[in-house]
């Protein structure tokens, strides 16, 4: 039952042995609580048993905003660790003050370890790497959003998992909804039905290349087919065929967990909780559906979550150090066993071939789905977006979301705040620059 | 006013030494910081910074939103003290009066004084939870469509409860350390002269306990402009959407959680002038009183 | 006031009183028994069901846990570390703050100092600015000062407001003026009034304030966080923190009950100390009140 046990035993002898005496050591500061936490408490301790030069000690900071501005503030004074853990919509900020970090790519490369972003699933390679597509931050937690569903219901309702929304909207929901279930909700309205929204169908998110080219940028919101989307929300929610919880992440998953609503939007990651939960259904998951009206052939999307970036002004050997964990990091073994514990995304294709080769996604068919969709075609727009001060951005796209789906106000008007508003944003963060 | 004082001049400055010195460090300066950074636009690493005099603060008086928090921040603080202040009074009337079981009244009713923020914030997750609290299916037996986190009306409900229930106990110490110590004779005196217990409350006991009332309302308000933070950034699990917050929250939310430091900034400056005008208010009343005691 | 009562048969105000306290006290007090309760339930009963309303099996397993199960990587903090770290941030606050503002009030009231009134304005106005909104300037001088990760860095910040030299200083002033003036035609100098009369005098308040500024540092969180990187320092509000991060992140099941259990035991030496103090507490309080 337990699966995150899985990978435990082999680093549990690992405090035994005791320290080499000409060691380098090395801090990497996280945001990752409970039991992720441990799991990466596990892969540094693996890590440390692996050789005797290096030592590298994890430290929880918190969440993902409180390890940020930790890792700023211990910047600013000069005590910052090797490595930190940034999150998708900070990573604008930690890549925008160069000087703050030493690009992966670089770093590897000047540490003698071979690096070739083709080893990396397709849609991982490029979100936080810069314009030229150099690797910024070694992604780490990668998840992406997909749909789960509840075999039992929607055998109930003799339907299959819809593969666009025209077919959610005309099959899928109200045959559920007859069934007696609520179709759908989803957890991240800015993630999954905006940022990934956009990439599924290839739509420009932002100006200058979604923000990747310049600071200069303008979000590009103010989109018909994503305005189309929510009014189509706005219907369905009225209809029953359609609800939402609020912004919290959990509160729209218990109910799919309770067994009251049939289908739900969450993260390629959210598959290991479900299995601990013991839910009394049985689930699957499918790739994110798409508009047939907007695009018949869907792009892939892109990752969430967050990356490791390697902090500047360190010396040589931790530097080395710094590059040695990431080698150890993103070989196969470590990836796949962060893959078997945590349900994100193996990062690499080698990993993923171990995963197949190993049997997993017979075991656990949902685990595949994120790396299916991650590897699906690329378009123009779907390496993933730049863009300043995001944080609040997607605070402001989740209070006007918010008051649409309530009846606060209407999508257009919604959406124009949402434009005016992060234009703001964004014309303050390049200020930030100057 | 006139206290007799000693003469020593070096003793006193030594004797102020310590503290001032901390609050030049860990208070001055960064207030400082605030004020300068809120003249710029910076990268919070250090790297690029560019000088836009008062554009922070035009920016928020410009932008809407900021102004629906402050006057949900104003609601708020007039909600929390007003419901802390008068159930902490009527609680402290009564525990006052009663002789059987006072004593244990007075340990059940204090004891909550020491829950943390955070736990207590916790608390009134699983209590107001969308799908499985017991005040949320209250609600809803009373015809109240109550959902927390998605109706903003339900959420502010919400925040102010748990604020309340965390702020009665300290209002209650007070209030009853102020009951206690008015004289006896008083309060016999006008048990013979008025006869029913509520004029008695109004014409007596209330004016009497005022200064109190005075101290703890000032207390209040600073608690409910600063110290709800923990309360807050719980209930809406660091994720407030749309729903409400306070002022102070909304610093938090553009500085630590956004790293948007002139903006913040420019919010903590406009908090420190309301709240400087707040102290000197409290300050010319808490002097007065003493004057007249 | 008691003696009032009269001869008629029954009386309905206390009834009503009662009511009102019981009512009051029950307010105050479920959520911490519901707490409590919930405590006793697997992590799963509980991200299922939410708060319960029986006992259930798992009180042993979940406090055990909360108090000596291992963790963090260096797999030596259990609760009873944080516990031990959170009494030295609780006690070093308050005995601090004491210290400090009691001789700063001191200074302030029993000094003829040409800048009392400025000194005063100074410390007070520290009331306004809250450490989450100075946290980045802060933690710039706990680095210059090379104190992050003591218990110093960790205590001083949050001494620097004003509340205790504002109690002390409207105490000191309620002291009568003629002690201090027989202390001085006995001869006593001002350390020798301070330690031999004013602090005796002050026994209440100080109980008060310790209590009051215990409590604050007991339930300090995001400082801690943030200036602390060894593991060894952790307190058990952040030990809660961290459980508590599980929920929002919503990747694997929060330990609910092992941070309920952890909530309850955080409450416990606070509580103890109010309910002990409790009756210097509301006399200090009164005394400060005059």
């Amino acid at each position: 039952m337990n699966f995150f046990k899985l990978g435990a035993v082999a680093v549990s002898a690992v405090f035994a042995g005791q320290a080499a005496l000409a060691e380098t050591e090395i801090t990497f500061w996280h945001a990752m609580g409970g039991q992720l936490g441990e799991t990466v408490n596990q892969v540094a301790a693996g890590f440390n048993a692996s050789q005797d030069e290096y030592k590298i000690t994890p430290v929880f900071k918190g969440s993902y905003e409180e390890t940020l501005t930790a890792g700023i503030a211990a910047f600013r004074a000069g005590e910052q660790p090797n490595i930190i853990q940034v999150f998708d919509a900070g990573a604008a900020t930690v890549i925008g003050a160069q000087g703050a970090t030493i690009p992966v790519q670089d770093l590897l490369a000047d540490n003698g370890i071979d690096f070739d972003i083709n080893d990396y699933i397709a849609g991982v390679r490029y979100f936080y790497a810069d314009s030229d597509g150099k690797m910024i931050g070694m992604p780490f937690n990668s998840s992406t959003p997909i749909m789960y569903y509840n075999i039992q219901a929607l055998e109930k309702a003799g339907v299959t998992p819809p593969a666009t929304w025209e077919e959610f909207a005309n099959v899928t929901a109200p045959a559920l909804k007859e069934a007696g279930y609520i179709p759908l909700s989803q957890s991240h309205l800015p993630w999954i039905f905006t940022e990934n929204f956009f990439s599924r169908h290839n739509l420009q998110f932002a100006s200058s290349n979604n923000g990747y080219d310049s600071n200069d940028t303008q979000i590009m919101i103010n989109n018909p087919a994503i305005k189309a989307h929510f009014s189509a929300l706005v219907d369905w929610k009225e209809q029953g065929l359609f609800e939402w919880y609020g912004t919290g992440w959990g509160d729209n998953a218990k109910p799919f967990e309770d067994g009251n609503v049939a289908m739900w939007l969450g993260s390629s990651g959210s598959f290991g909780g479900l299995l601990a939960k013991d839910l009394g259904f049985d689930f699957s998951a499918t790739m994110l559906p798409y508009w047939e009206a907007v695009t018949t052939e869907p792009t892939q999307t892109f990752i969430g979550g967050a990356a490791l970036f390697a902090m500047s002004g360190q010396s040589a050997e931790e530097n080395k150090a710094a590059a040695e964990f990431f080698r150890y990091l993103t070989s196969s073994d470590t990836q796949y066993f962060w893959h078997q514990a945590t349900g994100y995304v193996p990062i690499t294709e080698a990993a993923y071939e171990a995963a197949k080769a190993d049997g997993h996604y017979e075991k656990f068919p949902a685990a595949e789905v994120g790396i299916q969709q991650l590897s699906l075609p690329a378009g123009e727009f779907t390496r993933g977006y730049r863009m300043g001060f995001y944080v609040q951005i997607r605070d402001v796209m989740n209070r006007e979301y918010g008051r649409i789906l309530t009846g606060e106000t209407d999508v257009e008007s919604g959406f124009a705040t949402i434009e005016a508003e992060s234009n703001k944003l964004l014309e303050r963060f390049a200020k930030t620059q100057g | 006013m006139k206290r007799a004082g000693f003469t020593s001049i070096w003793l006193p400055v030594a004797l102020l030494l310590p503290q001032l010195s901390i609050i030049a460090i860990f208070f001055y300066w960064p207030a400082g910081w605030a004020v300068q950074s809120s003249f710029y636009l910076q990268d919070p690493f250090g790297f690029g910074s560019t000088f836009v005099g008062f554009e922070n603060y035009t920016d928020l008086t410009a932008n809407s939103e900021y102004m629906r928090i402050a006057w949900f921040t104003v609601v708020f603080t007039a909600l929390v003290t007003f419901f802390s202040l008068s159930i902490a009074l009527l609680l402290a009337v009564k525990a006052d009066k009663v002789i059987r079981g006072a004593k244990s009244y007075r340990t059940l009713l204090m004891w909550v004084y020491a829950v943390a923020p955070p736990v207590a914030g916790f608390m009134g997750i699983m209590l107001f939870h969308q799908h499985t609290g017991p005040i949320t299916d209250f609600f809803k037996a009373l015809g109240w469509d109550y959902k927390i986190l998605v109706d903003y009306n339900s959420t502010a409900t919400a925040f102010i409860i748990v604020s309340v229930w965390k702020q009665i106990p300290v209002n209650f110490i007070f209030f009853l350390s102020g009951l206690q110590s008015i004289p006896r004779a008083v309060r016999e005196a006008a048990m013979i002269d008025n006869r029913s217990g509520v004029r008695r409350f109004w014409d007596i006991t209330f004016p009497l306990l005022a200064p109190t009332g005075f101290f703890l309302l000032i207390i209040n308000i600073t608690y409910a402009l600063f110290d709800t933070f923990g309360i807050i950034d719980t209930l809406v699990k660091g994720e407030p959407g749309n729903n409400p917050m306070t002022l102070v929250y909304k610093v938090y939310m553009d500085g630590f959680r956004g790293n948007d430091l002139g903006g913040s900034s420019a919010q903590s400056v406009i908090l420190m002038v309301l709240v400087l005008v707040l102290t000197v208010f409290q300050f010319r009343l808490i002097e007065r009183r003493i004057h007249y005691s | 006031m008691a003696r009032t009562q009269t001869r008629k048969p029954f009386r309905w105000a206390p009834v009503f009183d009662h009511t009102i306290l019981i009512l009051g006290a029950l307010f105050m007090l479920v959520p911490v028994v519901l707490a409590f309760i919930t405590s006793s339930h697997s992590a799963v009963q509980i991200a299922r069901e939410g708060i319960m309303f029986t006992p259930g099996s798992h009180l042993g397993e979940n406090y055990s846990k909360a108090l000596f199960e291992k963790g963090g990587f260096t797999a030596t903090i259990d609760g009873m570390v944080m516990l031990k770290n959170s009494l030295i941030l609780g006690l070093g606050f308050a005995i601090g703050k004491i210290i400090i503002s009691m001789m700063a009030a001191y200074a302030l009231v029993y000094f003829r100092l040409r800048f009392a009134t400025f000194a005063f304005w100074i410390i007070f106005t520290t009331l306004l600015l809250p450490l989450e909104v100075r946290i980045l300037p802060s933690y710039e001088a706990i680095q210059r000062l090379d104190l992050a990760n003591t218990y110093t860095g960790l205590i001083v910040p949050l001494i620097a407001s004003a509340t205790g030299t504002f109690f002390f200083r409207q105490f000191f002033r309620s002291v009568p003026e003629e002690l201090a003036e027989a202390a001085r035609i006995d001869g006593a100098g001002p350390v020798k009034f301070f330690i031999d009369i004013l602090v005796p005098l002050s026994q209440t308040m100080i109980a008060a304030i310790f209590i009051i500024m215990f409590v604050f540092g007991w339930n300090q969180y995001l400082w801690p966080t943030l200036i602390t990187t060894d593991e060894g320092l952790f307190t058990l509000v952040r030990g809660i923190k961290q459980i508590y991060q599980t929920m929002i992140d919503a990747n694997s099941i929060p330990e609910y009950g092992q941070a309920l259990a952890l909530a309850i035991i955080a409450m416990l030496p606070p509580v103890l100390i109010v309910i002990f103090f409790q009756s210097w507490f509301v006399k200090g309080l009164t005394e400060s009140d005059k």
